[in-house]
């Protein structure tokens, strides 16, 4: 072979590589997983069930923080400025995204289809000053929106739209997930509808002020306290539970994580029981949200049964 | 030639003050068109490169090349004010990325800009030194921001106020340096970059305070209603952001009714930007949609058009110069004539004077030629700094 056919070899071999090479960018980066960063659980769980492989969801929130209140490193927020969606609870929660450097366009906010159902918190102080009306820094909303499983399927099919949008070729696939996952929250709220319309107006006592949503949903008599699970009740607390309990007679109290025996012993000895229903605002140690709510569900049976 | 040339030499050194003129002469007549050629360029580079890579600008109806010269060279010019509202009917399109900009306020005569994270995307702005901006308060400089005020990561930044005298205008706000930018040779080396919502807060739109609920001093409080609490004027606002104050930062009314000055819109591709731009062709359309390139191209039209008046003028200035200096020699010939008979006395021919003449004339324009270069090659280097110096600024 002389020494021009060589060239002449490696040009075309050369020019073929780099037209495939080429041809290739624009479909890698297609295919390329989209980065979703969440605020809270539910929502990484809704995005992991509806992406798949197709998607790298990332909820950084440490174990042992509640996503709502917790205010990210600079770091963290870096890798949130680096996604390509950014998916919010609504209805106030995590409001550390206000007073960060996030892109509007990345953020994507689950609740905004049903923000005429949100529920106003009665208990705020607000403010005002100028001419500007009234407002309060600690948000004036109840949040766990994901407790009434009917929203928590709305914020679903907001996640689903959200990744259809950014990713159109998967819209097919994308949808035929969501319909499995809202057929999994679906059969969650058929359940506890079903449990607790077995003993109506049941009075309830809720350890913390996070299920409003839930109460409304599932139409419960319940009142809420500001209680711990990891902090056994002080005397206040105790004289005030028991006024409560005059007004309120209350045999059960629901608990968003598990409450230490003391609490549950002393609860026992004023003839409440104790049971949880743990939000998993948080991602598990076990399980994910699914199990986490099938076993919610359970014990909800438990307590209504008993 | 050698003793030709030691003679002219020895000669102009004699007659230092006839020589320099003429070598200023020629140097300033020749340098100028190249000096002008060479800062042309260069701002026909600086401009386009910008407007070439910002595919659409969206802003209010008016000066367009006020509106390019702010959102691409962060120009002083401050087109009248839009709201967040036209990036959200952007981004509503799917057409096309809509990034934000807020160019008004300043900090030690150097532009604050406010954006969104995607604009450091869009133009590929790493931060050389620190981070990237994460919160309310925090900012980067641009390279030669950081150089000229002598600052860097850890230190602040105060904006300032937009006049002395407006006791309710816009309070000056201290930015703490997250980081530095790596240098780009574009405007983004001078500019002060934050997030949109810090430039809102140099403008009251959000603001931080003491808890109301919470206060102990009275005269903080105007009245107290069922469930509201009413701050009085008394209320102080924070002006500096810090970890503490950071959770009492709230904006006030709605977002979509906040100022900018422009949107840079990234079409998903050419026909997304061709029908994001028929959209804003309609007689109802309240915003304007521009091609940086075009209204750059315009401009530089423009100039080439001024650059060919000078052109003239020194061509018709470097003409008399010739003639002038013509004119120089033909004389000094003439006072010269004994000195040149006595050469010619001595044994020299007259191909030896005309060397001779030709010595002095060459060192003349080659002395010339050498500081010619000189000056073309210091404006060469200098020529990016020279032109924002000059033209873009």
């Amino acid at each position: 072979m002389s020494a021009v056919t060589r060239l002449s070899t490696l040009l075309i071999a050369g020019a073929v590589v780099a037209g495939l090479l080429v041809a290739h960018a624009p479909h890698a980066a297609a295919d390329d997983p989209l980065t979703v960063y969440t605020v809270s659980y539910p929502l990484a769980y809704f995005a992991e069930r509806i992406g798949g492989d197709h998607v790298k969801v990332t909820f950084p929130a440490p174990p042992d923080v509640d996503p709502a209140y917790w205010m990210p490193d600079a770091n963290t927020i870096a890798g949130y400025q680096g996604a390509d969606v950014i998916l919010l609870n609504g209805a106030g929660y995590a409001d550390w995204v206000e007073k960060t450097a996030l892109s509007q366009f990345r953020l994507v906010d689950t609740a905004a289809g049903f923000a005429d159902v949100l529920i106003e918190l009665d208990d705020i102080v607000t403010h005002s000053h100028g001419p500007t009306g009234e407002h309060s820094h600690e948000g004036t909303l109840a949040f766990t929106t994901w407790l009434d499983f009917r929203l928590a399927v709305l914020q679903a099919g907001a996640v689903e739209e959200a990744l259809s949008k950014r990713r159109p070729a998967l819209a097919k696939e994308l949808d035929a997930n969501f319909e499995e996952l809202k057929a999994d929250l679906q059969a969650i709220d058929d359940a506890i509808s079903e449990i607790t319309a077995s003993i109506e107006e049941l009075p309830l006592v809720m350890s913390h002020p996070v299920y409003q949503y839930f109460t409304r949903r599932y139409g419960l008599n319940a009142v809420s306290v500001h209680w711990e699970p990891d902090v056994v009740p002080d005397a206040p607390q105790w004289l005030e539970f028991e006024e409560l309990l005059q007004s309120h007679p209350a045999e059960w109290m629901i608990w968003e994580g598990e409450p230490l025996e003391a609490s549950v012993a002393k609860l026992a000895a004023a003839g409440v029981g104790s049971t949880v229903f743990d939000p998993c605002g948080n991602r598990p140690e076990e399980g994910d949200f699914l199990a986490v709510m099938n076993e919610n569900v359970e014990n909800l049976r438990a307590a209504y049964e008993d | 030639m050698i003793d030709n040339l030691y003679l002219a030499w020895q000669y102009v050194r004699f007659n230092r003050a006839k020589y320099w003129t003429l070598v200023a002469c020629i140097t300033l007549v020749a340098f100028l068109p190249i000096a002008l050629e060479l800062l042309l360029d260069e701002s026909e580079k600086q401009l386009l490169s910008r407007a070439v890579t910002t595919p659409l600008v969206i802003g209010a109806k008016g000066s367009s090349l006020d509106l390019v010269m702010n959102s691409l060279y962060f120009g002083d010019e401050v087109p009248e004010i839009i709201t967040m509202g036209a990036a959200q009917d952007v981004a509503e399109t799917s057409l096309a990325l809509p990034i934000p900009v807020y160019v008004r306020f300043r900090a030690r005569g150097h532009p604050i800009v406010g954006t969104t994270v995607d604009y450091f995307d869009f133009r590929g702005l790493d931060v050389a030194d620190g981070r990237m901006i994460a919160v309310l308060g925090d900012c980067v400089l641009g390279a030669t921001a950081a150089q000229r005020l002598g600052v860097g990561v850890g230190d602040g930044v105060v904006s300032s106020p937009e006049t002395v005298f407006d006791l309710a205008g816009v309070y000056p706000l201290r930015m703490n340096i997250v980081g530095v930018l790596e240098r780009t040779h574009t405007s983004d080396d001078l500019g002060i970059f934050v997030d949109l919502k810090t430039a809102w807060i140099m403008q009251g739109l959000v603001h931080g305070h003491q808890d109301l609920t919470t206060v102990e001093d009275q005269q903080l409080i105007l009245t107290e209603e069922e469930g509201n609490v009413v701050g009085s004027p008394k209320v102080f606002e924070f002006t500096e952001i810090t970890q503490e104050n950071l959770d009492s930062f709230h904006f006030h009314g709605d977002e979509a009714a906040a100022p900018i000055t422009a949107v840079i819109a990234v079409p998903v591709d050419e026909k997304s930007g061709t029908i994001l731009r028929g959209r804003y062709l309609t007689p109802e359309a309240v915003h304007q949609i521009i091609v940086p390139k075009e209204v750059i191209d315009g401009l530089l039209t423009n100039i080439f058009r001024i650059k060919n008046v000078l052109d003239a003028v020194i061509l018709v200035v470097g003409l008399a110069t010739v003639l002038a200096m013509i004119l120089v020699f033909a004389l000094s010939l003439r006072l010269r004539r004994r000195e040149i008979d006595t050469i010619f006395r001595i044994g020299c021919g007259r191909a030896t004077i005309t060397r001779l003449l030709a010595a002095e004339i060459g060192i003349i324009v080659v002395s010339s030629a050498v500081l010619i270069g000189a000056l073309a090659a210091a404006v060469a280097r200098y020529d990016h700094a020279l032109v924002r110096m000059l033209f873009i600024r």
